[in-house]
């Protein structure tokens, strides 16, 4: 059989809307992976013993079970308990809470590579606990760690693709519906595999060029 | 009638689904291991071409869903090549080229991480490339590598899930099955989450457990 991009230039559009899809769980479960992840990496960088087992043990937990097998423990198990939440719903808080394990990994370390010096002056100065969080640690936390975000991004973007098997038509579900229209699956596929792999480089351009602007104070060359 | 109840076959059942899944993930493993490695030392060697077009196939099987690779392999073959894989070569297929591809990233950085002049010093002595590789480079490669091969193998092991999607009977598989007959999916897909979360645990063990072997003679024993 020949190699013939052409019969996918129909569905063009039909995959874009997938890829749109894609793209807004993504940003949500950014938003909410990074939202849990900061929560997480405060409870396990706290000096509470119970906070820290709790949080300590839900990342362990996530990070060792397959996504696919919390996605379906949400999907299927969600409703006997009478939530009743649609295939969307679930993919952005099943991909939230997977990647907000990640994330606080990662926010955790930023925490902890805080110079002990900044927070001391802090508390010198007569800080409440509250203020040296909000204002002093979580913004190094968050700006030093924002290429280990950025791969959790990424992570994210390619585990998305997972949330088709709970029938959401996001880029790879729209692809599995053109591939059984055109009877061409290797094209459909190929071409899919492509465009993941230039989606991911091309935030992982855009988290390099966001890390430089934070970090640009620290950057700077010395003399 | 229709059989909602839990029966001990249930066991026997979920068994064999571990026991596909443990089997796929140490066969591919392996496989991954041996052509992993196999690229490492052609970049080693500066296969000219060879190892630019390994570095591309490595960089797309990283940064594309496994899932889509999956479809590709399953779906894309049979049509393009007429190739029929079967859902079992499919799998083996993917995530050994998969496992392949990040296997590849640590050899390539652990042969890096070896000064260059314990190796200018080797060819000094009149080792040849070979030699050197074989006994300069690789012990203190394995024992770098083995920490990031160990979390790759705790990953891909939670990969293996995904093989469910194109009818492999693997424990995932079987989860669903159960789940669908017994309607009760939060016993299910506990029980298959507790058996994913206990063999991760088991190779992380394992992992440190040679990572202490091989790191041994380098300990710092104390003054």
């Amino acid at each position: 059989m020949r190699f013939d991009l052409t019969v996918l230039v129909p569905h063009l559009g039909f995959l874009a809307e997938g890829a749109l899809l894609t793209a807004l769980v993504c940003g949500l479960a950014l938003v909410g992976g990074v939202i849990l992840g900061m929560v997480v990496a405060i409870a396990r960088t706290s000096s509470n013993r119970v906070v820290n087992r709790i949080a300590a043990a839900y990342v362990d937990l996530f990070r060792n079970i397959p996504f696919i097998v919390q996605l379906f423990f949400f999907y299927y198990g969600l409703p006997e308990i009478g939530i009743f939440i649609d295939a969307f719903t679930t993919g952005v808080v099943a991909l939230s809470i997977a990647g907000g394990a990640y994330a606080s990994d990662a926010i955790r370390a930023g925490i902890l590579a805080i110079d002990t010096g900044i927070l001391e002056a802090a508390e010198v100065s007569g800080l409440s606990r509250r203020t040296i969080f909000r204002r002093i640690v979580l913004p190094i936390a968050l700006r030093t760690s924002v290429r280990p975000l950025g791969s959790v991004l990424i992570n994210m973007i390619l585990t998305s693709s997972v949330l088709s098997t709970i029938t959401l038509n996001e880029l790879t579900g729209q692809a599995k519906i053109v591939a059984s229209d055109t009877f061409r699956p290797f094209e459909v596929y190929f071409v899919l595999l492509v465009v993941y792999a230039a989606l991911t480089y091309l935030v992982s351009l855009g988290i390099a060029l966001l890390h430089r602007r934070l970090n640009r104070d620290l950057s700077e060359p010395v003399g | 009638m229709r059989y909602t109840e839990f029966t001990p076959y249930d066991l026997v059942l979920l068994a064999q689904g571990l026991g596909v899944t443990v089997a796929l993930f140490l066969g591919t493993s392996l496989i991954g291991l041996a052509v992993g490695t196999l690229w490492g030392i052609v970049r080693y060697y500066r296969v000219p071409g060879l190892t630019q077009i390994i570095t591309f196939v490595a960089e797309l099987l990283k940064n594309s869903p496994v899932l889509v690779q999956l479809f590709l392999v399953f779906f894309g073959f049979p049509a393009f090549f007429h190739l029929d894989l079967g859902p079992v070569g499919a799998a083996v297929i993917t995530l050994s080229a998969n496992t392949a591809a990040f296997v590849y990233v640590i050899a390539v950085s652990a042969i890096e991480s070896i000064g260059r002049d314990q190796i200018e010093a080797a060819r000094v002595f009149g080792l040849s490339r070979w030699q050197v590789l074989r006994h300069v480079i690789a012990p203190q490669a394995a024992a770098f590598s083995i920490g990031p091969l160990t979390a790759l193998l705790v990953n891909q092991l939670q990969v293996t899930s995904l093989i469910s999607v194109i009818g492999v009977m693997d424990l995932s598989k079987i989860g669903a099955t159960l789940n669908l007959r017994t309607l009760k999916p939060f016993v299910v897909w506990s029980v298959v989450g507790l058996l994913y979360y206990l063999a991760a645990k088991l190779v992380a063990t394992l992992g440190a457990r040679i990572e202490r072997r091989l790191r041994a003679h380098t300990a710092f024993r104390g003054l």
